[in-house]
């Protein structure tokens, strides 16, 4: 079921052309995706979603900034991605973009808080983290406490729960106010009710906080939270039959 | 911020990484002990080589026969305001009988009286300088006992003992160190007869004649030490005089005087060469006027064995040379062990990145760049370097400030005794350290962990964020 969303903007703020990206595997080149074509506005939230294999993860790491396709453009914010450097790339990534994967990838040796201020960390040298220190402190602590964590702050990943790693690994992406949250497979590895408090959550964020949203399934009752579904099938995107559907 | 943040932590969580922080500590404080040891053995042994030769030296090396003129030498070189004092000094092989004992010594002919002011050879005596009851600060052969006691020891002399020369012999000619390292002479050290032969040499062909040879009893009056052993076991010191007429090397009839060196003594803080080069020049002017072959005269090289004005370096850089190739080659073999450090710490830091490569693409995903990564590697071996670095002088200068406690304490708890004083003419391992090859140890060990966190950190640098996260 669809949430109540705000209306998303006309403007774009993501859009992904002629997107192509192949892996050799042995003697045989794989072709993922086969000219994705994607545009993405301020506010929606989109689910792509395809079959394990199907490549969806790959696109969402390209448009990301995590990876790079083989051809075709990733325009952000005027910007074609593809052209930038890696360091430009990897601003985008700390500053304009956050990432929830599905096995949370925490880094064990820091704390909840720490963890959740990593972005913070990563963007601020020394200097301006330690003259910042308080600010984000509280910011990071605010959002933890948002998500039901306050009480977890100096614990280390390996002591949560599925669940309360995967809202630490939300608090992470969310710390930079990133534009555009990129969402893996975020329940693929808990427990249905773990992943439906996660996927509300993310809907919370979507109704309340306009975020910007696309997250990649290959659960088909989990996409059709979304505003608009695609599928991506045999590398191509197609926009999705919203007929309910029975399957997991 | 990050980049401290994680290598705090991963020096403090990843235990792993303390084994190459204990390599680099072992490694630091194992090349600072045998550097500083070395290089303190190599300095006493400097030392005492200046304190037996004394600043410059001129000499006639190969040549038995010496060089004549050395009066008319000594007193021009004593008018150079650099010169504290010259000195002639007579070196021939010569047999001992002290007692039952024979031995082939080096029999030194020297002015005792002179030698103060050329070298360390009146620091260098028991009886007449250390010896706080007997000190009397002015070196001499001169006999101190009463007549009739020398008579009493030698009742059966042919001659008057009484009129016997007195001879300094160097230290472990008569005395031995005990298990301690203490020094033990005999009772009767000082009433000890002893009989030198020497053999003349003929002036004109430098050649020993078995004729000429010369048996010269003597009282030992005094023991000399230099801390070299090779001239505190095997040397005898008689009055210049005496051995110039032993060796048939007076004046005779028109034949001048000859000496086979001078031993020259500046005063402090002069430079070595430039004096050498004064003192250069008035051996040349000399050689000049009365025809001696000296090594090199206005680019003319001498035949044979021309006479040589020499520091005190060139003169035993035989020994000096051996001692510093001996340090040279200790710290390499010690250096290149320290490369198995660099290697540990290539595989340990190599096995981090590898356990942390999902980390890597985790860090990368929020937004780290390559170089970032790489920092945090290089940060790592820095910060291992640094630390272990420090505590590895600081284990390295506390174990050569006590190693002669430690050394100590080996022999008695253990029974392990590495330094035997009764071999070394040192009485205890040498134990000052040289703050300059501090800083260098210091600065390679940390520029070493360094390079063993490079190759890492590169591989670290580079990995794929996507294919980091997906790694098993």
């Amino acid at each position: 079921m669809p949430t109540t969303a705000p209306q998303a903007s006309t403007a774009t703020i993501l859009r992904a052309a002629g997107v192509r990206k192949s892996f050799v595997m042995g003697d045989t080149r794989i072709e993922v995706l086969k000219g994705c074509d994607l545009t993405i506005r301020p506010g929606e939230f989109i689910a792509i979603e395809g079959r394990s294999g199907s490549g969806k993860s790959t696109l969402l790491h390209i448009m990301g900034a995590l990876d790079e396709a083989d051809d075709g453009t990733i325009e952000y914010a005027g910007r074609d991605l593809a052209r930038e450097s890696s360091s430009a790339r990897a601003g985008v990534r700390n500053c304009e973009f956050g990432f929830v994967f599905q096995f949370y990838h925490l880094l064990p040796e820091l704390s909840v808080l720490e963890n959740t201020m990593l972005a913070a960390m990563i963007e601020n040298s020394w200097f301006s983290f330690r003259s910042r220190r308080a600010e984000l402190r509280d910011a990071a602590s605010a959002i933890l406490k948002s998500l039901g964590l306050e009480h977890r702050l100096k614990h280390r990943p390996a002591q949560l729960s599925g669940g309360e790693r995967q809202r630490v690994a939300i608090a992470r992406a969310l710390m930079n106010k990133p534009k555009v949250l990129f969402a893996d497979e975020p329940t693929g590895n808990l427990d249905a009710d773990t992943g439906r408090q996660i996927m509300a959550v993310l809907e919370k964020l979507h109704r309340d906080a306009g975020q910007t949203i696309i997250m990649v399934t290959h659960d088909r009752a989990l996409a059709r939270t979304a505003d608009r579904v695609l599928v991506l099938k045999d590398g191509i995107l197609k926009n999705a039959d919203r007929t309910p559907s029975t399957t997991g | 911020m990050y980049k401290l943040t994680l290598i705090l932590k991963y020096l403090r969580k990843r235990r792993i990484a303390w084994v190459s922080l204990l390599a680099v500590i072992l490694c630091t404080a194992m090349v600072l002990v045998v550097i500083s040891v070395m290089g303190g053995w190599l300095r006493m042994f400097k030392e005492g080589f200046h304190g037996a030769t004394g600043d410059i030296v001129i000499a006639r090396p190969g040549s038995l026969s010496g060089f004549p003129y050395y009066q008319e030498m000594i007193e021009r070189i004593e008018q150079l305001p650099e010169v504290n004092g010259a000195a002639p000094m007579l070196r021939s092989g010569g047999l001992m009988k002290i007692g039952g004992y024979r031995d082939v010594v080096q029999v030194v002919g020297l002015v005792p009286e002179k030698m103060g002011r050329v070298n360390g050879f009146t620091q260098s005596l028991f009886r007449q300088t250390q010896n706080a009851d007997t000190a009397t600060n002015q070196p001499s052969f001169k006999l101190p006992l009463p007549a009739d006691e020398y008579r009493a020891y030698a009742d059966r002399a042919v001659t008057d003992p009484a009129d016997w020369p007195g001879a300094i012999v160097g230290t472990y000619v008569i005395a031995r160190k005990n298990e301690k390292g203490e020094l033990e002479r005999p009772a009767a050290a000082y009433r000890l007869p002893m009989t030198i032969t020497v053999l003349g040499i003929d002036e004109e062909s430098s050649s020993v004649d078995i004729n000429n040879k010369v048996q010269r009893p003597y009282w030992v009056v005094d023991d000399s030490r230099t801390k070299i052993w090779q001239i505190d076991d095997k040397t005898i010191y008689v009055p210049f005089e005496l051995l110039q007429k032993d060796l048939r090397m007076e004046a005779f009839g028109d034949a001048p005087a000859r000496t086979n060196e001078v031993a020259i003594g500046l005063k402090p803080g002069t430079n070595l060469e430039a004096a050498r080069a004064k003192i250069r020049d008035i051996v040349i002017d000399i050689a000049k006027a009365r025809n001696l072959p000296m090594e090199e005269i206005d680019g003319v090289v001498a035949l044979g064995a021309p006479v040589k004005v020499m520091l005190w370096q060139e003169v035993n850089a035989k020994f000096i040379g051996a001692v510093e190739r001996e340090k040279v080659l200790v710290t390499m073999l010690f250096g290149i062990i320290s490369i198995v450090a660099v290697f540990l710490i290539f595989c340990i830091f190599f096995m981090i990145v590898v356990e942390k490569t999902r980390d890597i693409g985790i860090i990368k995903s929020v937004g780290a760049t390559s170089a970032g990564v790489a920092q945090v590697f290089l940060g790592y071996g820095l910060a291992i370097g640094l630390t272990g670095a420090v505590l590895g002088t600081l284990a390295g200068y506390l174990i050569v400030k006590n190693i002669n406690w430690l050394h100590e304490m080996m022999g008695t708890l253990m029974g392990v005794k590495i330094w035997d004083a009764e071999t070394y003419a040192f009485d205890t391992i040498p134990n000052t350290l040289n703050p300059n090859e501090m800083i260098v140890i210091f600065c390679v060990a940390v520029i070493a962990s360094v390079i063993g966190a490079l190759v890492p950190a590169i591989r670290a640098a580079r990995l794929n964020p996507v294919e980091a996260l997906r790694w098993e």
